[in-house]
């Protein structure tokens, strides 16, 4: 194993968006082809940050960045965006764009043509969009679609752009049950296919359920990386979210289950909990 | 995945791009074509429509032959043909410059007018017509326009950006701009009252005075910009999805949104320059043509230009055939029949067109 060079590999990565003020420090991963890692932390912990830093749109101060052994920060923005892509948590609505131009969007940075999409990009994106159960709503617009039938458009997005190592912002937000658990069965299966998936998640169940490995963030430093059914229990969580749960086990997972907020103090007393910045990154609309 | 089975499951991808944007350029290209023989009937000499075609027609096989000209040949070569060909051209170009716009700055609310890009080119026009400070040569006019609305556009956006960049303040900063800049035409016309009338009448946007040489140099600079945008559709529909999306998807979207601001300033600063101001065909026409073909801009492009040339020439013929005691200015009319139009198919489409 050691002899290949690891899919996505960080060194530490230190990154702060102002010299005063450091979001990510020292932050070190490995992770290899196919595997399914997931990041978690606090609101304003770093972790979409840390995803900006990997895919270029922030240049990290110290530290690399490879993917497959090559050196991302040395990359133009089109040869970055050939390895790898973000799925971002929304999709715009506006502006009335179809379901298949949506997803044939992703083509974009790896397409042949200039202007049309060419045989073999139809061909990917056909066969996407049928695994993904999405043909039968091609032709609706994007603000037609439901919440599910959108997180599963965004991911098929990223997957026709052909990527090895894509990053999933907390694609489960806004899903009921059903259409997590449909979400993250997709995932998994992307993963198994050969691509790195990082995905962002507040959701610990899902994360000791489906990931491979996970990284919790406090602070912009690594809390724990390792295995999710490790490294999420009572301390961990009561550390980094600074609340107490009970972890239960079932069938070798994990599971979070949150303590009523009478046993646990520190919801009530702000300075306990400093996940919660108010600084914000802006240039989000 | 139990509810996507049933009968009605589609299992083919309907790659109909091509064929919507054949479609609307077939479709467009033919109404255009009959109303611009059309507007070539229209004027003090009356014609029916088949010896305008026959007219034009004329005149383009004496290309070839040298043969001479009849009267009906003389005026629609000389009058009406620079007219009506300039009309489509600016019509073309602020549909192409508001759809253009409304992608990069993802807000459906801007057009050239609003961003101050318009006010900027009459205030370029203004200062060197009134102010006298400047040598004056056929193109002291659109490099003035041009000159003016790129300088506006720049402040909009540099503005806009800095206050975060959110969709808001493209409109907020463009209207502030766009405002100061027409209080200070409105000061420099002030100044130089004795050609108030002339300045006026083209403010309020008319294309009674077209000659081929205008029309050449709208060509030569507007043919070219077309090109690029439309070569652009692809990075625009990356734009769609934001800065960020565009970025992940490999575009530098500095640089473009750089170049796509030029072309959009030179695009209006032209039809400033010949035509007036004329708003609203930049913030409607893509918003009508979206409605009718999607956001796509492969196809949303040849399409609200089509649709834009369209308008414009259909309100210019009412300009010249209605008005009894000189023209209508076109601006208004622009304005007055768009709007009820617009509204009907707002009302009928606008269930699923989210804005």
């Amino acid at each position: 194993m050691s002899c290949e060079s690891p899919m996505l590999e960080l060194e530490g990565v230190q990154f702060g968006y102002t010299k005063a003020f450091i979001n990510l420090r020292g932050i070190n991963l490995s992770a290899d082809k196919g595997k399914f890692i997931a990041l978690m932390g606090p609101n304003g912990c770093g972790k979409t940050t840390l995803m900006r830093c990997v895919n270029c749109l922030l240049k990290i101060q110290e530290g690399s960045i490879d993917i497959e052994g090559e050196d991302v920060l040395a990359m133009t923005r089109k040869q970055v965006a050939k390895v790898c892509t973000t799925v971002p948590a929304e999709m715009p609505v506006e502006f009335s764009l179809l379901l298949k131009d949506f997803v044939s969007l992703g083509r974009a940075p790896i397409s042949s043509g200039i202007w049309w999409d060419s045989d073999e990009d139809q061909k990917a994106i056909e066969d996407i969009m049928r695994a993904f159960g999405l043909l039968k709503y091609q032709d609706r617009r994007l603000s037609q679609l439901s919440s599910g039938e959108r997180a599963r458009a965004l991911v098929a997005k990223g997957v026709v752009q052909e990527p090895k190592v894509m990053m999933v912002d907390e694609p489960s937000a806004h899903l009921d049950i059903k259409y997590k658990v449909q979400v993250m069965e997709l995932l998994k299966e992307q993963a198994k296919n050969g691509i790195t998936v990082i995905m962002a998640s507040h959701d610990l169940n899902l994360v000791t359920r489906y990931c491979d490995e996970a990284m919790m963030i406090k602070d912009g430093v690594i809390y724990s990386y390792g295995d999710p059914n490790e490294i999420i229990n009572e301390q961990s969580i009561k550390d980094v979210f600074g609340i107490d749960v009970t972890v239960v086990n079932v069938g070798g997972i994990n599971y979070v289950v949150p303590r009523p907020p009478s046993e646990s103090d520190s919801i009530r007393d702000p300075d306990s909990y400093r996940g919660e910045r108010t600084w914000s990154p802006g240039g989000r609309s | 995945m139990k509810h996507e089975s049933g009968p009605d499951i589609t299992n083919k991808l309907h790659y109909d791009t091509k064929k919507r944007f054949l479609t609307v350029l077939a479709v467009g290209s033919v109404a255009l074509l009959v109303i611009f023989v059309f507007s070539l009937t229209q004027g003090h000499y009356v014609m029916t429509f088949m010896e305008a075609l026959d007219s034009l027609c004329g005149v383009i096989t004496s290309c070839f032959t040298g043969e001479e000209w009849d009267t009906g040949e003389m005026v629609i070569y000389h009058l009406r043909m620079p007219r009506s060909i300039s009309v489509i051209l600016v019509g073309m170009g602020l549909a192409a410059a508001g759809t253009a716009m409304q992608a990069m700055i993802r807000n459906p609310l801007v057009d050239p007018y609003i961003t101050g890009v318009s006010s900027g080119a009459s205030f370029g026009v203004i200062l060197v017509t009134l102010s006298g400070l400047f040598a004056f040569s056929a193109l002291t006019i659109p490099v003035a326009a041009a000159i003016g609305a790129i300088a506006a556009f720049a402040l909009t956006i540099t503005m806009s950006e800095m206050v975060g960049g959110r969709a808001m303040a493209y409109v907020l900063s463009g209207t502030i701009i766009a405002a100061g800049l027409s209080a200070a035409s409105t000061l420099v016309i002030t100044f130089n009252s004795a050609d108030y009338q002339s300045i006026m009448y083209w403010l309020f946007g008319t294309f009674a005075y077209q000659t081929w040489d205008n029309v050449y140099v709208m060509l030569c600079v507007l043919i070219p910009c077309f090109f690029v945008v439309i070569i652009a559709a692809k990075r625009l529909n990356m734009m769609l999805l934001g800065d960020e999306n565009a970025q992940y998807l490999g575009l530098n979207t500095r640089q473009f949104k750089r170049l796509m601001m030029t072309i959009i300033a030179i695009i209006t600063a032209m039809s400033v320059a010949y035509c007036g101001v004329i708003g609203f065909i930049g913030l409607i026409v893509p918003h009508l043509t979206r409605m009718l073909v999607g956001g796509d801009h492969r196809v949303l492009f040849p399409a609200s230009m089509l649709v834009g040339a369209i308008v414009l020439l259909v309100a210019d013929i009412f300009c010249k055939s209605v008005g009894t005691a000189g023209e209508l200015p076109i601006g208004a009319i622009v304005s007055v029949v768009g709007i009820p139009f617009f509204f009907a198919l707002l009302i009928k489409e606008g269930k699923h067109y989210v804005m």
